[in-house]
């Protein structure tokens, strides 16, 4: 079943997908339908981590950046909008100037990775699954030289400070407040 | 009959993605926008560090653990960048990252 035919018809669908909700993302007027692409994005893009094999990190795309973060964004746009939720078009020289530089980074990085020659370990087809949820959970864990316990603590304590301060900016002051 | 996607088919699906991010960055004048931009970005950095991890080194787990790292990371900006959104809107009644040159509403803090 899993002879590569499939994966790579999956492949180029979902970039194709993922592409194209891009373009809706970037170039749209309304920020809520750009809001609903990007969610699209992330779906077609968890469907590419799927094909590449790691269906936890795929879950966890799907739960967090879908689940939490769209929606976040969702409560931004129409608490920040009041209905007129239209954004005015670029300048031209926006457009110009975002334009170059997209292009110009694309080019570089993509001579780059022609010319390349990577160090491949593994040529068999894809769509098959590479998941060690145990080996990444210990390798979170472990307090070995290539654990990283450390910086799990770290992003935890990240998570509170982040918590603690979007109530801190977001809360109403009283104008005699500090 | 299209080729099989290789590394370097992948990597370049990433490259586009991150500069359709990049031209977003560029040219949205909503904060929101640009934020989404962001997350656009983000997201292709992800599937770049699990392409690496996969047809580079697919017998370590270290590309997956840094992707819940920076999921996370992603997660905790969204939060402050709401934050500091709506805390800007209540002060000004815009979100166009052009008028967003001061931090204070100096209007309201004469003393």
């Amino acid at each position: 079943m899993y002879d590569g035919t499939v994966a790579t018809l999956f492949f180029y669908l979902f970039a194709a997908s993922s592409i194209a909700l891009a373009l809706g993302v970037v170039l749209g007027r309304r920020l809520l339908r750009s809001a609903v692409c990007l969610i699209g994005v992330l779906g077609s893009s968890a469907g590419l981590i799927l094909v590449l094999g790691f269906e936890f990190i795929a879950g966890i795309q799907v739960l967090v950046f879908i689940g939490g973060i769209v929606v976040l964004l969702l409560f931004a746009i129409m608490m920040t909008s009041e209905g007129h939720t239209f954004e005015q078009r670029p300048s031209a020289a926006r457009r110009v100037v975002g334009g170059i530089a997209a292009t110009a980074f694309f080019a570089v990085t993509l001579s780059v990775y022609w010319n390349t020659d990577f160090p491949l370990v593994s040529k068999e087809g894809l769509a098959v699954s590479h998941e060690d949820v145990h080996a990444i959970g210990r390798k979170l864990l472990s307090n070995e030289r290539d654990g990283y316990i450390v910086p799990f603590e770290v992003i935890s304590l990240l998570l509170l400070a982040a918590l603690i301060g979007g109530i801190v900016i977001a809360r109403k002051h009283d104008p005699e407040d500090i | 009959m299209i080729p099989t996607p290789t590394i370097t088919h992948w990597l370049t699906l990433s490259a586009l993605l991150f500069s359709i991010g990049l031209y977003g960055i560029f040219t949205r004048r909503n904060a929101v926008g640009v934020l989404l931009s962001i997350e656009l970005t983000l997201n292709s950095a992800i599937l770049n560090i699990l392409i690496f991890n996969r047809f580079v080194a697919s017998d370590d787990v270290d590309g997956q653990v840094l992707v819940l790292f920076i999921i996370a990371a992603a997660a905790a900006e969204a939060v402050v960048a709401l934050a500091i959104f709506v805390s800007f809107y209540r002060h000004r009644h815009t979100l166009d990252v052009t008028q967003a040159n001061h931090i204070y509403d100096q209007g309201n803090r004469t003393s």
